[in-house]
């Protein structure tokens, strides 16, 4: 016991003379001190609780639970929420103070800057450097640079880690495109063209099946934006919106031509799951979506086009072409009391292993380049390994889709307002000028306070 | 023509109606016989129709749930969609935890409800009755924020007790409502003899208004367990891992990687389960409770 | 529903206070609970609706500023124009209806407790659920109520997927769920009303029709209007069945004030927004309660 103090005090000591890097180093510091070397098994004893997202990630998490607690000694209570509720509960639960969680996986994409505004995630920075905390084998350097940018806040402190990036990518039925001898589409103007000849709305087969959802259209509005090579907002700070330039009203026209033309009757209330049901009924002949919706599409029991999907990049537009993304991490809350044991969770959560093992199953990409390249995992791919190339190949084209602002949701639903509103006839540059203008105080707003 | 009674029309009715021909008379009662049916069939086939479809959804594979047309009585039946709810669900501590909230719930609004039921009856007190359907009105989304923040500082998070107290927001009106229609049709003539008597206004409540209430307050319990039981929003807000309640699995089984039609529609069916069951034992004493609830 | 004495005078208030008195032992357990529940939150609320508070930010007082940007809000306003179209016909179509099969139900025949067992297994299911299996079966490619629509001859619908649609697609669940509750409200009704007038109708010659409207309207209207003004409250505040089907979609066009609510509370986390709505939301319903316990007072009148 008494040695076991005295190191311990002399670690403090150390760390103190650290300054800034005191605070998390505290937490660090504990009996294992002296060991030096990385060991899984530190924490044993603790129990950590867990908040995920409904989807394959949390799934892969919930089946390989046991493998965590066995490697490491400490027990995980793990509890998955739908997606909307999930953001809603952690950021109410955050703000009071008192998390249940220790651990919860951040939508970067709509929790970012909100979470960095409100100072509520724990700070890795010094963890990701000490070896004591991140093992070599965890290949921190491998995390890609869009990861990285994600993970890191713009006060420089890193405090998640990254997991998975979700890139758009176009789904086509080969059957359908066999019948009308077509060639999946390369632009924009080629998909139109194709959609409008595939459409057979007498036969119940949609030529184009998207997103037409309010809120949920907007991440497939942001994909065709990025064909006129822009984004939502400049990358100034503060943000100013992009959304009512001349290109913002061009892809917002198309949007409305092929989402009115080519998709089904009742898209305006089409979230990604009415489309995935249709596509893999074999109703729809193309769906330009996320990258996870293989697996479902590739199982028996739940579709009717399994061998017949086609994966290609999304077709370029008329000035750019890119592959929007999006992306979850690992965090831990700043008032957790077991940051070290929920540490190691994110760590092997986002290690190399159960990243492999999301690839394989078709549940997302992971923000590193290893596992991609890797023969053994892609070997043992359980959906096509045309799926996997895709997925490779948005990578370099890739562009961040949604901007990172605190109001993401309230953004979401005005733009998204303005494209159902397209949907039902009304003009784009109208639309999109007035919802613009309608955000634009909300968001001047959050930036101010 | 106005509703004016006339003393003689009780027995002057049934000699007039034996002056109408015999065979019209059966013509009529056919008729009337077989409007009927159609009116209770045509009443009777939409409200059946979803749990018919819920069933049969929950019974088939996806692939014939989402099949078109539609395959209405399942070819390959399987139970496959219920042992999945079981199976990636902790569904037996969810029914434990509703079982706790809304027992506790129910249980506690009986305590305070019956009592306070009787006292607004007897003294005719509209105004706290009142005070009652406001917090009927109060929208139930404006409890969870500030419920939400005194949760979190009294400590109380991460239990099933926080839902089992805001449950009571919608228990105790409903025992009280239908304890006031109860006690107000009971007769004051046995009570009033008990205080001559001597007895006290306690005694007089427990011993005889009370044991008469009995079929009263069945239906105020059932009533507010059933209402308790099929609450999900403050269970969605105030519920953790451990302490979620039925309702909020049921939308827990939203997957995100399909159209899971079959494993929803089962546990749709697993959560309603207990209150049909209910319903049924019980549908009499739920008509005349509410009806009574209703007479003032 | 207990009613509200609205002509309480002084002299009529005293001799209330002293019949309350004995009785306030029995009634103080469970009023002390209903406030402490009831009371907190709303404080709460007032105050918050006087501060501009997103959640992760610092909280700023700034008095009424959230009720004026509220009288501007495009959003809001559209909000409560869908909540009271919702409510109309909520309200209107399960009354109807339900007095309907009220007078069926009332009617003596074999196996009657059986068929109103069976109708009144909507009411007491839980909304969450059959909000789920409804949005399934609206799915206008897939669902099953386009194919009945198809079996009769009609053309598909849209249901919920559709600006136009979507409201009178979500009453129809709304009809679903609480026609029942209507009937029993008026079948209670029609229970107590004496049997007297209609056989001196039946010596006048009444017709069927004469008899329900000149005997039964008049005599039921009481609990039609209880009904009314439960089904009313009740509607306004519908929230689960249109937020779990549709979530105020498609765009706006169903969002009514508590949806609307919901996700200035919990979507955008605007505290100080979502309680000047809850308080402004709170003042329509109980003017409308009023309005109706009025019409109450003067039917009983009538």
């Amino acid at each position: 016991m008494s040695h076991r103090n005295l190191s311990r005090r002399r670690a403090l000591k150390g760390a103190a003379a650290l300054g800034g890097l005191a605070a998390p180093m505290l937490n660090t510091v504990t009996t294992f001190a002296q060991s030096g070397a990385f060991n899984w098994q530190r924490f044993k004893g603790q129990s950590i609780e867990v908040v995920m997202e409904t989807g394959p990630r949390a799934d892969l998490v919930k089946k390989h639970a046991k493998e965590f607690e066995q490697l490491t000694g400490i027990s995980m209570g793990l509890e998955i929420i739908p997606e909307q509720q999930a953001r809603q509960k952690t950021t109410i639960e955050l703000n009071s103070g008192k998390p249940a969680f220790d651990l919860f996986n951040i939508a970067y994409h709509v929790q970012k800057r909100q979470v960095e505004k409100a100072k509520w995630l724990f700070d890795v920075t010094a963890w990701t450097r000490d070896p004591q905390m991140t093992p070599a084998a965890y290949e921190f350097a491998d995390i890609s640079k869009p990861g990285l940018d994600y993970a890191t806040q713009s006060d420089g402190k890193i405090t998640s880690l990254p997991m998975f990036v979700d890139y758009f990518m176009l789904y086509w039925n080969k059957e359908l495109f066999a019948k009308k001898n077509l060639a999946p589409p390369k632009t924009l103007d080629e998909m139109f063209d194709a959609a409008v000849k595939l459409n057979d709305p007498d036969n119940g087969i949609a030529g184009y099946v998207g997103r037409g959802l309010r809120n949920a259209n907007v991440v497939l509005y942001t994909q065709y934006l990025s064909g006129w090579g822009q984004q939502t907002t400049t990358k100034d700070n503060p943000p100013q919106l992009l959304t009512d330039t001349p290109d913002a009203i061009a892809a917002a026209e198309y949007y409305k031509k092929l989402l009115t033309t080519a998709a089904p009757k009742g898209v305006t209330g089409f979230n990604w799951n009415e489309c995935q049901g249709l596509f893999m009924q074999g109703r729809a002949a193309m769906w330009l979506d996320g990258i996870g919706f293989a697996p479902p599409a590739e199982d028996k029991t739940k579709s009717r086009v399994v061998g017949k999907v086609g994966y290609a990049l999304p077709p370029a537009g008329p000035k750019a072409h890119h592959s929007v993304f999006f992306g979850g991490g690992a965090a831990i809350p700043a008032a957790s009391s077991k940051k070290e044991a929920a540490y190691l969770a994110a760590l092997w959560m986002t290690g190399r292993q159960m990243t492999s093992r999301m690839l394989q199953t078709g549940g997302g990409v992971p923000f590193r380049s290893a596992p991609l390249k890797d023969n053994e995992v892609l070997a043992q791919l359980t959906i096509p390994r045309e799926w996997a190339e895709t997925a490779a190949g948005c990578a370099p084209i890739s562009m961040p889709g949604l901007p990172v602002i605190v109001p993401v949701t309230q953004f979401r639903d005005t733009i998204g307002t303005a494209l159902t509103n397209l949907l039902g006839g009304a003009d784009a540059a109208t639309e999109m000028k007035r919802a613009t203008a309608e955000f634009k105080p909300i968001l001047e707003k959050s930036e101010q306070g | 023509m106005t509703a004016t009674t006339d003393s003689d029309a009780p027995r002057l009715a049934p000699a007039r109606a034996m002056v109408r021909p015999r065979t019209r008379r059966r013509l009529r009662r056919a008729l009337d016989r077989i409007g009927l049916a159609l009116a209770v069939t045509v009443l009777l086939a939409p409200c059946l129709f979803v749990f018919f479809w819920m069933l049969s959804l929950s019974l088939k594979y996806d692939i014939d749930n989402t099949a078109w047309p539609p395959v209405f009585i399942p070819t390959q039946p399987t139970l496959d969609n219920f042992v999945h709810v079981f199976e990636e669900s902790p569904m037996l501590l969810y029914f434990w935890n509703s079982i706790q909230v809304t027992g506790s719930a129910t249980l506690v609004a009986l305590l305070l409800g019956v009592p306070a039921g009787y006292g607004i009856a007897k003294a005719r007190a509209h105004g706290l009755a009142a005070m009652l359907l406001l917090s009927r009105m109060t929208p139930g989304l404006s409890y969870l924020i500030p419920l939400f923040t005194l949760f979190q500082i009294t400590g109380l998070i991460g239990t099933v007790w926080p839902i089992a107290l805001t449950h009571m927001v919608i228990t105790l009106p409903i025992v009280v409502w239908i304890m006031i229609g109860f006690f107000e049709t009971l007769p004051q003539e046995l009570e009033e003899a008990a205080r001559i008597d001597g007895a006290s206004l306690w005694q007089a409540f427990r011993y005889i208004a009370l044991p008469l209430a009995r079929p009263g307050i069945v239906v105020g319990a059932i009533l507010s367990f059933i209402y308790s039981w099929n609450n999900f929003i403050f269970g969605a807000v105030f519920a953790g891992r451990t302490t979620r309640t039925m309702p909020v699995a049921v939308y827990n089984m939203l997957t995100f990687e399909s159209f899971a039609w079959g494993p929803l529609a089962a546990a749709a069916i697993v959560v309603m389960l207990p209150v049909i069951l209910l319903t049924i034992v019980i549908q009499r004493e739920i008509v005349q409770g509410l009806a009574a609830g209703g007479v003032k | 529903m207990a009613g509200v004495d609205i002509s309480a005078g002084t002299a009529a208030r005293r001799s209330d206070d002293r019949r309350l008195r004995p009785y306030l032992a029995f009634i103080w357990p469970a009023l002390v609970v209903c406030t402490a529940l009831i009371i907190f939150p709303w404080l709460f609320t007032i105050w918050m609706s006087l501060n501009d508070w997103h959640i992760g930010s610092a909280r700023t007082f700034i008095g009424l500023e959230n009720y004026i940007k509220l009288a501007t809000d495009r959003r809001f306003l559209e909000s409560i124009g869908h909540t009271f179209y919702f409510t109309v016909l909520a309200v209107f179509l399960p009354l109807v209806l339900g007095t309907l099969s009220a007078l069926v139900f009332h009617k003596k025949f074999r196996g009657r407790g059986f068929f109103r067992t069976l109708f009144i297994m909507p009411m007491m299911a839980t909304p969450v659920a059959v909000s789920l299996v409804w949005t399934m079966m609206f799915h206008p490619q897939l669902g099953v109520l386009n194919y009945l629509l198809s079996l009769v001859g009609l053309p598909p619908s849209q249901w919920v997927f559709a600006t136009g649609t979507v409201i009178p697609s979500l009453v129809l669940v709304e009809i679903w769920l609480w026609t029942p509750f209507v009937m029993i409200i008026v079948l209670g009704g029609l229970a107590s009303l004496p049997n007297e007038p209609y056989e001196a109708a039946l010596i006048d010659g009444a017709s069927q029709w004469q008899m329900f409207w000149n005997i039964t309207y008049p005599l039921v209207l009481p609990f039609l209007v209880v009904a009314m003004i439960i089904r009313t409250i009740d509607a306004l505040k519908a929230f689960e069945t249109i937020w779990v089907i549709c979530n105020g979609g498609p765009g706006t066009a169903s969002e009514t004030l508590n949806v609307y609510l919901y996700a200035q509370a919990f979507a955008y986390n605007q505290v100080g927004t979502a309680s000047a709505v809850v308080v402004v939301f709170f003042a329509i319903i109980v003017a409308l309660s009023l309005v109706l316990l009025w019409a109450r007072q003067k039917a009983k009148w009538a």
